[in-house]
């Protein structure tokens, strides 16, 4: 997408990718039940690509394993995300494409609530907001300019 | 004379006012044959040509050029002469004559016997009454062609036109728009330019008549016939554009401007442009556009989202750089490569201290492009950037700042450019090198993992630099790797750290003889500290780690031979001790300690020394202690040497296969006869430390199970031979093993006696010996095989196996008989499924023998023969056999098709495809498994019978993502994954239902199926949707 | 809680799609239901089941939000996220598009019909709320434009009596709006809920409005004729349900028959409020009377009492189904 040219935090502050998870023995037994954890909610959108930079959310720190939370059990999914800038526009493009990650992602029974990290974004009510009515998000991604975004920062660059 | 002057005319007649096109052929062929010369059929054209109506002067030329066409290698200089003169002429006629003059003319064109002088006449007369652009595309490509004849004949002559030629043919295409005249035209303007024509005062004429296709945006029609690419166009015109430094004033703003573009692809063309044209100019052709140019691509490379980009940014930089570096040579007044890197790394430089933002990268990667553009680039660059970055690493605590300072440090070290430095002063590190050094050790040192990788790369690179570290640096560096090695638990340091020393070793042996062998050596021979009889476990876990990790080291560093002198008695001791027991050693430890040899056996240079080395030294030595501890086994019955142990002879083989394999011819028929007479008569005089009694028996059939397992060790020895190395006594060799093969009661004798048979038997030479040896094996193991009761079904079916593997690798005739066996077993109660089994390990490469690298005798594409061969059988044999029988069917033809080579299987799927959407059905999990892996890599680039056959494809794939076997799920899912990058139109309509099927997954009990069914449900959602794909 | 809650029939309404709404015909023997598959489907009673009589495709390019019987019963009005208004006529069993109302400026998110038949009302996330006039010749002609809300409006109920209309919206508030002088002005603005609210029921009189939020409460809010004075109306919160939704409350529907209470939870539950007999008009008690809490395997988007049958109850789902209910009450 071109963001009019020049980009709104030309130089923005990059950490470190976390490696691949460890593949542990139980990972490999037919009988074991693995939990959705943490870390696989985590896993599932730090490669989500930033909608204007060449980088992923993690290298971006948007998103963190610390922000996110699961419950399996009780099928609830919490993910806060930061933008890198307090004004940052493309906030709510980047929930959202958090949201629909999550929502493709995972099976049907989760709630999913995506948000702001607290005071890190001028307009984090708003977003917040936004981001929760699913009729909106519904309403958003019948439009197909800001599905194609979307779609844009779900595909995995081949690197 | 007569008559053939009358066929002539009949001829025109026919062709003329008829209206045949065949005549002209026939004429033709009346030219060639010599009934009758062009100036005679020009003749009789006459009346056409003189006709009042242009339609029949037309076909009276069109019949002379098509003649032409086949005959101008058959004119005189005066026959060319007159016709030249003829044509000329009629240029001036009506238009409709023009298409057919054209033709006539681009046949002279060919003509070797033009007189001198034509050519000009011709093209001028062509420049002066042919306005090419309203010509048909076919009469403008006949002008192309016949500019493009005259350029490889008369080059001299065309040249003697001076900047007429030029203008003529800028006037020729300007305006041109057809993709295949374009290719001719870009041709001719290439020539113009590589051939030095005069350009004149039309240099900026011919660059805008050809600049104005740049950059290319062509995409070729669907079903294009002619098969022009977009990648063609832009290569010829690429040509064009660059091909001279007089457009340099007009490309360069050029590229600016469009390097400002949107289109991605334009931006690329740009930059590849920029980088191609770098190389044909000097410094005074871009001096006014650099600050244009170093705007443009910095712009590109600190913006850019595509890698491609940013690639073809950072080559044009160094294509820029190098540009100016060699233009410095010459031009000492400015210099003008001082002034560019000053505005580089004004703009550049600063970024290199905010470690954490996103453009110390992109700063980092122009620099460094920049620097790996010449010494002299270097240099400037080092000098600028590198006391700025060493500060930072000193001062900076946070652990991921000087990772990545390292990083770009070490990045600069790799894009240093030496060009075979005369002395000192052109090594651009030397005035780095303390604080370079001080700057790895400090990070060798570090808690951190990442760093601690980083900095081997970072040694490694350094010790490449030729020159640039001292005996001391080495040393020290020597004692930092060892610490490490002894120490360092993480995997992936200590992976990367004996990487290093591998490095560094194959250039300083001497440091790693004398400083890190011996002490490596005494670690391992230390033993772990025991509190009482309480082990302390993780004590214990970790010597165990540091022995294996030393062991590991002591093969990295040995490709010298010197170090290999040194090493490898320390591994062999390991084996001597563990055997007597004087040190405590586990299996697994001994079992590295071969696993180290047999490294070294494979990467050590290959000389007369380390051969010597491997023949009397190691290989004896191995032999003797197996066959001690297996004499020893026999007879005290408490505790074992591990030496014994299967895994331990398992991991000798190759120490000893490998070694064989490489041994110059002499030693190698030493090594065979000494193992012959060692297994079949008990001699063992060649092995040291004689304490073992001679006269073992180890072929014959005894009770001593550890004797009887040393038989691996004699396939190590005689099956990795080369092929003209003769094995004595093989008669009497290969009887012994058949017998044993067959008898034997424990696996691993009876394999290994199966496989040294079928290994010796695949080299074996040709003639009746070997066919008569064949056939009374054939027939013993059929004998075995055919009595239900017998308790040696197995054994003979193994040596089936793997005699059948020695004949296939060979083309040998018998081999059908042997697989037509196989086949049969696959409806035998009990060893059916091991037959189909048995197809894979046919179809597979084994490690130990029967393989290239063990000299065997394969021949190209067996596998695709014998599946050619073969498939109709199995087809056959599954329609025949009753149904709790076709898995095993199933079975073997996916263990064959799984391992053809992928064309082959493209070529074979269409007439197998049903056969493996049943397997795909069949219950049995290993074959659904095998298909699956089989359907995967051929659904990347699907063959039309596959896409036929989606609807069946998609519900079998769908139904196996439950299956109860999560190898199944995960297989099924890539498919299905693999699936989605079909052809849009085919699979959109499954979207629905797979993305329906595919929701149950996300919810599956094991992670690894949940993050196969993500990865193929994201890619599922992107289908048909904006921006998907 | 004795009453219960039993399910008649579960139908898979709109696959691989959200269900949004469903909504029973005045005679009570339809049940339309609309979803994310662009498609509303007319459901009828046959035997023991409810089958599917016609579907309504190619109206609309994108989500179908919700879909509203005319009091007549013959014409069926589709609210979609194209931004049109759909209306449907009857013709025998089958339904035929008879017009496209045009004019807002994106998605559509509600349609309600006056309980005359004459007026028909919608509202968009373009933050306005249109009424629409209708005649004999059934000729849609827009009376006007109303922007009382300052975010997208969610929802338009009518008075069941009065041609008096309510809305709800993203601002957290409800307007009521009533004609003046050709003109249909906002008369009062009920303020209390924190966030969304999602939908709104009269009960049969028209004297209480039921309000369901993202707050995760509903709310009564009753009328007090004449306490506001220059034509405004008064309107004040006498009941709030909290603590009872786990999520957003997508949906209330108050039975004109019964008097229950229903709502439907993004919590994936349906649930049954019934108001205590001896309560004081101005506090009035609800307490739960029944629960069914996975109602559905996701959320609950609607809920609707059938106007003819009493405890017949209908709700659907994120999943693209239908349920039907029976509501029991305990004697």
């Amino acid at each position: 997408m071109s963001v009019g040219g020049r980009l709104e935090n030309a130089n923005p502050v990059i950490f470190q990718r976390s490696g691949e998870r460890l593949m542990t023995a139980s990972e490999e037994d037919e009988d074991v039940h693995d939990p959705i954890d943490d870390r696989e909610i985590f896993d599932l959108i730090r490669s989500i690509n930033d909608p204007e930079h060449p980088l992923s959310l993690e290298e971006l720190n948007v998103v963190e394993q610390d922000r996110v939370k699961v419950n399996d059990v009780e099928s609830t999914v919490g993910v806060e995300f930061t933008p890198t800038i307090p004004h940052c526009s493309m906030a709510t493009l980047i929930g959202l494409s958090i949201k629909v990650k999550l929502l493709r992602s995972l099976p049907d029974r989760f709630k999913i609530n995506v948000h702001i990290t607290p005071g890190t974004h001028a307009s984090e009510e708003a977003v917040n907001k936004q981001l929760a009515d699913k009729e909106r998000v519904a309403a958003a991604l019948e439009n197909s300019s800001l599905l194609e975004v979307v779609n844009q920062c779900l595909c995995t660059k081949s690197i | 004379m007569a008559a053939d002057r009358s066929l002539l005319l009949s001829l025109v007649e026919e062709f003329v006012s008829g209206l045949q096109d065949s005549k002209a052929k026939d004429t033709a062929t009346g030219v060639k044959e010599g009934q009758f010369t062009i100036l005679q059929l020009v003749e009789a054209l006459g009346p056409s040509l003189t006709s009042s109506q242009p339609h029949t002067r037309a076909r009276g030329v069109q019949l002379l050029s098509e003649v032409l066409h086949e005959c101008y290698g058959t004119l005189t200089e005066a026959e060319v002469e007159v016709l030249i003169a003829f044509y000329e002429n009629r240029l001036k006629d009506h238009y409709v004559i023009t298409p057919p003059v054209l033709q006539g003319l681009r046949a002279l064109t060919k003509c070797t016997v033009l007189p001198p002088g034509s050519a000009v006449a011709m093209l001028r007369s062509l420049f002066q009454d042919v306005h090419v652009q309203s010509l048909m595309l076919a009469e403008r490509s006949c002008v192309y062609n016949m500019l493009i004849n005259l350029m490889e004949t008369r080059e001299a002559e065309l040249k003697g036109l001076g900047t007429d030629f030029v203008f003529g043919f800028v006037q020729s295409m300007d305006g041109e728009r057809d993709p295949r005249n374009l290719l001719l035209a870009f041709k001719i303007a290439k020539n113009i330019i590589r051939r030095g024509y005069d350009l004149g005062k039309f240099t900026e004429e011919l660059f805008e008549v050809t600049s104005c296709y740049f950059p290319v945006d062509f995409t070729p029609p669907p079903n294009d016939p002619h098969g022009i690419t977009k990648e063609e166009l832009i290569e010829e015109l690429r040509a064009v554009l660059t091909g001279t430094p007089k457009f340099a004033e007009f490309l360069l703003p050029l590229i600016i401007e469009k390097l400002d573009s949107d289109v991605q692809s334009a931006k690329l063309d740009s930059l590849q442009t920029l980088t191609a044209c770098l190389s044909q100019y000097e410094h005074k052709d871009l001096a006014e556009f650099l600050e244009g140019l170093w705007t443009s691509l910095r712009r590109e490379v600190f913006q850019t989202s595509s890698e491609r980009i940013e690639s073809a940014g950072l080559a044009a930089l160094t294509a820029l750089t190098s540009c100016l570096s060699r233009s410095v040579l010459n031009f000492d007044s400015e210099d003008s490569l001082r002034t560019f890197l000053d505005l580089v790394l004004q703009d550049c430089k600063h970024h290199l201290c905010e470690m954490d933002l996103k453009l110390v990268w992109p700063s980092a990667k122009l620099l460094q492009a920049a620097c790996s553009a010449s010494n002299r680039a270097s240099h400037i660059v080092t000098a600028a950037v590198m006391p700025s970055l060493m500060d930072q690493f000193s001062s900076r605590t946070q652990c991921s700042h000087r990772r990545t300072l390292l990083e770009v440090v070490l990045k600069f070290i790799q894009s240093v450019k030496t060009s075979q430095p005369l002395d000192n002063d052109e090594r651009v590190l030397l005035a780095f090198r303390e604080s370079l050094c001080s700057m790895v050790f400090s990070a060798l040192s570090e808690t951190n993992a990442s760093l601690q990788i980083t900095a081997t790369s970072m040694l490694t690179s350094l010790a490449q630099q030729t020159g640039l570290l001292l005996d001391s640096d080495i040393e020290l560096a020597v004692d930092h790797l060892t610490k490490l090695v002894l120490t360092e638990e993480d995997d992936k340091v200590s992976l990367a750290v004996v990487e290093c020393a591998g490095a560094l070793a194959e250039l300083h042996p001497e440091a790693f003889i004398n400083k890190m062998i011996p002490r490596l050596k005494k670690e391992i021979f230390s033993e772990p500290m025991y509190l009482e009889t309480n082990e302390v476990v993780p004590e214990k876990h970790s010597h165990h780690a540091m022995r294996q990790r030393s062991l590991a080291t002591l093969a990295a560093v040995s490709t010298q031979p010197s170090v290999v002198w040194e090493s490898t008695p320390v591994l062999l001791e390991v084996l001597s001790s563990a055997h007597t027991g004087s040190v405590n050693f586990s299996v697994e430890e001994v079992v590295s300690a071969c696993c180290s040899l047999q490294r070294i056996a494979e990467q050590v240079q290959d000389t007369e020394e380390t051969g010597r080395c491997f023949h009397d030294f190691i290989i004896p030595r191995l032999l003797s202690l197996a066959l001690q501890a297996s004499v020893q086994g026999e007879g005290s019955s408490g505790c074992c040497s591990p030496l014994v142990e299967e895994t331990v002879l398992c991991a000798m083989v190759p120490v000893i296969s490998t070694s064989c394999s490489r041994l110059q011819p002499k030693l190698a028929g030493e090594t065979a006869s000494k193992a012959v007479s060692l297994f079949l008569h008990g001699d063992v005089s060649f092995l040291p430390d004689n304490s073992i009694p001679s006269h073992v028996q180890l072929l014959k059939k005894h009770d001593s199970l550890s004797q009887s397992h040393m038989v691996c060790l004699l396939m190590g020895c005689v099956c990795s031979l080369p092929r003209n190395v003769e094995v004595p006594e093989i008669d009497q060799l290969l009887s012994q093993l058949e017998e044993m093969s067959c008898t034997c009661s424990h696996p691993l004798p009876y394999n290994s006696a199966a496989k040294c048979f079928a290994g010796l038997l695949n080299k074996h030479s040709q003639g009746d010996f070997l066919d008569s040896l064949i056939q009374r094996t054939i027939k013993r193991v059929c004998t075995e095989l055919d009595s239900p009761c017998s308790p040696a079904r197995i054994q003979a079916f193994t040596l089936l196996i793997w005699v059948a593997k020695a004949l296939l690798l060979r083309y040998h005739p018998l081999c059908t008989t042997l697989t037509d066996k196989l086949f049969s077993l696959l409806d035998d109660a009990d060893l059916g499924p091991m037959a189909a089994d048995g197809f894979s390990l046919l179809m597979s490469d084994s490690a130990d023998v029967l393989n290239r690298s063990c000299h065997a005798d394969v021949r190209i594409m067996y596998r695709q023969r014998f599946f050619s061969e073969n498939s109709a059988k199995l087809v056959q044999g599954f329609n025949a056999a009753p149904q709790e029988k076709k898995p095993n069917y199933l079975k073997a033809l996916s263990n064959i098709v799984n391992k053809l080579p992928k064309q082959v299987q493209v070529t074979e799927l269409p007439a197998l495809l049903s056969l493996l959407l049943e397997a795909l059905s069949c219950p049995d999990q290993g074959v659904q498994l095998s298909t699956l892996s089989c359907l995967e890599p051929v659904l990347i680039d699907p063959p039309p019978a596959l896409i036929q056959q989606l609807e069946a494809l998609v519900s079998r794939l769908l139904a196996l993502i439950s299956s109860p076997a999560m190898s199944v799920r995960i297989a099924s899912l890539r498919c299905i994954r693999a699936l989605s990058c079909f052809p849009e139109y085919e699979i959109l309509p499954f979207r629905a239902r797979v993305l329906r099927a595919l929701a149950q997954p996300l919810d599956d009990k094991k992670r690894l199926v949940r993050s196969e069914a993500v990865q193929a449900r994201g890619k599922w959602f992107l289908l048909g949707s904006p921006g998907g794909r | 809680m004795k009453d219960a809650l039993s399910l008649v029939q579960r139908i898979s309404a709109h696959p691989d799609s959200r269900c949004w709404f469903v909504s029973w015909s005045p005679s009570g023997t339809l049940l339309a239901s609309c979803g994310g598959d662009r498609a509303i489907r007319i459901w009828g009673r046959e035997g023991d089941s409810w089958i599917c009589k016609s579907v309504l495709e190619d109206g609309h390019q994108r989500t179908v939000r919700k879909v509203a019987w005319s009091p007549c019963g013959n014409y069926l009005a589709s609210a979609s996220f194209d931004a049109t208004t759909c209306i449907w006529k009857k013709k025998n069993d089958e339904f035929e598009s008879l017009t496209v109302l045009e004019g807002h400026e994106n998605e559509v998110k509600c349609v309600a019909w006056a309980p005359s038949g004459n007026l028909l009302a919608t509202c968009s996330r373009d933050k306005s709320v249109w009424v629409w006039e209708v005649d004999e010749e059934d000729e849609y002609e827009c009376v006007t434009v109303v922007n009382a809300h300052t975010q997208d409006v969610k929802h338009v109920v009518w008075h069941p009596t009065q041609e008096l209309l309510a809305s709800a919206s993203y601002d957290n508030n409800i307007c009521i709006y009533r004609e003046e002088d050709d003109d249909w002005e906002c008369r009062a603005t009920l303020q209390g809920h924190t966030s969304t609210v999602w939908s709104l029921s009269f009960d049969a009189s028209g004297q209480r409005l039921a309000s369901c939020s993202d707050d995760h409460t509903v709310k009564i809010w009753k009328e007090y004729p004449g306490e506001a004075g220059q034509g405004n109306l008064s309107w004040k919160c006498v009941c709030t349900l909290s603590g009872y939704h786990g999520r957003t409350v997508y949906d209330v529907t108050w039975c004109w028959l019964t008097g229950a209470l229903a709502t439907a939870c993004g919590d994936d539950a349906v649930r049954i409020f019934k108001e205590d007999e001896s309560t004081d008009p101005d506090q009035p008690v609800f307490s739960l009377a029944a629960q069914v809490s996975k109602a559905h395997s996701q959320d609950v988007n609607c809920v609707i009492w059938n106007p003819k049958e009493a405890g017949l109850l209908a709700s659907c789902s994120d999943n693209g189904e239908i349920a039907i209910w029976r509501f029991h009450e305990e004697d």
